[in-house]
């Protein structure tokens, strides 16, 4: 088995998977589940938003709440108050999230590191107690109801997220849609001028790159991505509540991410589907799952500081390495470093 | 009019210098360890909760005020070894160790204290008359307290010798190490002492505030805010933005609803991080 083969066996049996999901979940345990895992989906794409910044430009956010309670409060605003169809619903969450990462990415990137994670929060909680304070317009922590509009109407018949089969294809097909424009990024030139701010800003101006600009593009991307899930997650709970938006919801984003494994494409996924299962399962036999949480996150980052994927990388290395040494000599010009 | 804004004014300060004893401990484990306690709020937690068994167990408020540091210490010093140590100062994993850590202090005080927020009476009880309005005897003490504990504490810091080698470790460990400081005792005394210090500021302010096992939630995001307004690492910064943050709040307040009051200054705070990020206070102080 090389280290292709098996990623390759692996995407495969994932994608399987995620497909028959549906017709697979009913089957082995009950229909609970497959909305679980459309939740999974929808916080693992708010994760890829803090990994985006955090994993790939080196920019740490605890603000990623923001841009999803736009997105979330876009939709239901849109249903609600202004009478929009679903699309158009959809497009003013996603459009209104990156308005406001524009708008503070255009302050806050400016600053670095520490300074950074902090304005981020700030920023958020500035929103978060408006929100809080305008309870006729936002519901304030209790948050606002709406009835979902259909998706799709073809002459008599009409798709609806109401069906919880359309409603997991629908958010499969959008998160998977995401994940792909960020691979797609990540692996463009634009990408790798994220990595090298990430990896020494100082060089990266040197080189002629406008940190600045960048920064502020990733910044823009990530709040798209959180308010692509804000809205998803509106439509997924047909409601809206300034609760999303406070910073322990962006705190989680980091933390699945982490351990997860930052800087890399699944890291968020793997991370949001352990936490997300695990607290599934323990808090229907016990209250205070709490303590299982918080004391996986400590020994999560001790030991595997890289995160999950990181260490599946390191694992797929040695093997490859293994490989190498089992092969038959060659000739080297230049000893490996 | 004039008594509500004297009123408010007088509660904002007296918080704000609660909140420093707090915020000093975030302000050196953030600013100079590079570790983002995010469960700096529950140590002070945790001290309004150890106020309130030790007042119910014997019936005697003061002992809170042995309880909780001393206690805060021993879990202080358990976590720096168990939590901290092994992830090497890497600011990242710190905070998901100290996430995981916010969680573990909540939920453990959820089973053994309940969900449910409980006030505290204060042990000294009545008003005294102070500029026109009965002021809270209590109030005035617990500020006279968190003084105390303020000075105290920075003569510790100057005049001990563990408080001589935690500011040598903090400046450059490895020539402290050279000079054969034990830096690895020291990392574990210093996460004792600001658990200690913060537990101790729950205890003077249990009676003032609720008991709450969320009550940390609230008061990190301002801790924050003081160490960063007050400047990275500049500790009598610190203390300044926090006593001046909370005072500023408390006027606000006299005029508009405590969510304004926030909302102001943590626009303040924007202004501060995009106009001076090296701290109000640079240049006035060393």
């Amino acid at each position: 088995m090389t280290r292709r083969s098996i990623e390759i066996g692996m995407a495969v049996s994932a994608a399987t998977f995620l497909i028959s999901v549906p017709w697979l979940i009913p089957a082995l345990t009950d229909n609970f589940w497959v909305s679980v895992i459309t939740e999974i989906l929808i916080w693992s794409l708010f994760a890829a938003s803090a990994n985006l910044l955090f994993g790939y430009v080196g920019l740490l956010s605890f603000g990623q709440a923001l841009y999803f309670g736009f997105g979330m409060y876009g939709v239901a605003l849109g249903i609600d108050h202004l009478g929009l169809s679903f699309w158009p619903a959809f497009g003013l969450g996603i459009v209104s999230a990156i308005a406001m990462a524009l708008v503070s990415g255009v302050f806050a990137v400016r600053l670095s590191w520490h300074y950074f994670a902090i304005i981020t929060v700030v920023f958020s909680l500035i929103f978060y107690f408006l929100a809080v304070s305008m309870k006729p317009l936002t519901g304030g922590d209790d948050g606002i109801n709406f009835s979902l509009p259909p998706v799709f109407r073809f002459g008599g018949s009409i798709w609806s997220l109401t069906d919880p089969t359309f409603q997991y294809f629908f958010v499969l097909a959008v998160v998977s849609l995401c994940f792909f424009l960020m691979y797609r990024v990540i692996n463009s030139p634009l990408g790798k001028g994220f990595l090298a701010i990430r990896d020494n800003d100082l060089r990266a101006s040197l080189i002629g790159l406008n940190v600045y600009v960048l920064r502020l593009i990733a910044f823009v991307m990530a709040g798209f991505l959180a308010g692509v899930s804000g809205a998803l997650f509106a439509f997924f709970g047909r409601y809206a509540s300034a609760s999303y938006m406070f910073y322990q919801v962006s705190g989680e984003a980091v933390v699945w991410t982490i351990v997860g494994g930052a800087g890399t494409m699944f890291g968020p996924l793997v991370g949001t589907t352990l936490f997300i299962v695990i607290r599934e399962i323990v808090s229907s036999h016990w209250e205070h799952h709490s303590l299982i949480v918080g004391l996986l996150a400590i020994l999560a980052v001790i030991f595997a500081p890289k995160g999950i994927v990181g260490l599946w990388n390191g694992w797929m290395t040695r093997l490859g390495e293994r490989d190498a040494a089992s092969a038959p000599p060659r000739l080297t010009l230049q000893a490996e470093p | 009019m004039r008594d509500t804004v004297l009123l408010l004014a007088m509660n904002g300060l007296i918080w704000g210098l609660i909140i420093a004893l707090i915020a000093l401990g975030l302000s050196v484990i953030f600013g100079l360890l590079d570790i983002i306690n995010i469960a700096h709020g529950d140590f002070f937690m945790v001290g309004t909760v150890l106020a309130w068994f030790s007042l119910s167990a014997t019936g005697n408020f003061w002992i809170g005020f042995i309880v909780a540091p001393v206690i805060g210490f021993v879990i202080g010093a358990i976590i720096q070894r168990l939590v901290i140590q092994p992830i090497h100062g890497a600011a990242a994993l710190s905070i998901v160790a100290t996430f995981g850590l916010s969680l573990i202090l909540q939920e453990t005080v959820r089973i053994t204290f309940g969900a449910t927020p409980r006030r505290m009476l204060a042990p000294i009880q009545g008003t005294v008359p102070l500029f026109g309005i009965d002021y809270e005897i209590y109030r005035l003490f617990a500020a006279g307290i968190a003084l105390v504990a303020l000075a105290g504490f920075f003569l510790f810091l100057q005049h001990t010798k563990l408080g001589i080698w935690m500011r040598a470790v903090r400046h450059d460990r490895e020539t402290a190490v050279a000079m054969g400081i034990p830096a690895q005792r020291v990392y574990v005394m210093t996460f004792g002492v600001w658990f200690a210090l913060a537990a101790f500021g729950g205890a003077v302010a249990a009676p003032i505030t609720t008991v709450d096992f969320r009550g940390g939630v609230d008061v990190l995001p301002f801790c924050f805010m003081a160490v960063i307004i007050g400047g990275l690492g500049n500790l009598a910064g610190t203390v300044a933005a926090a006593v001046l943050l909370a005072f500023l709040e408390g006027l606000v307040q006299s005029v508009a609803d405590p969510t304004v009051a926030r909302i102001s200054s943590l626009v303040l705070m924007s202004a501060v991080l995009l106009l001076r990020p090296q701290g109000l206070f640079k240049g006035f102080t060393r």
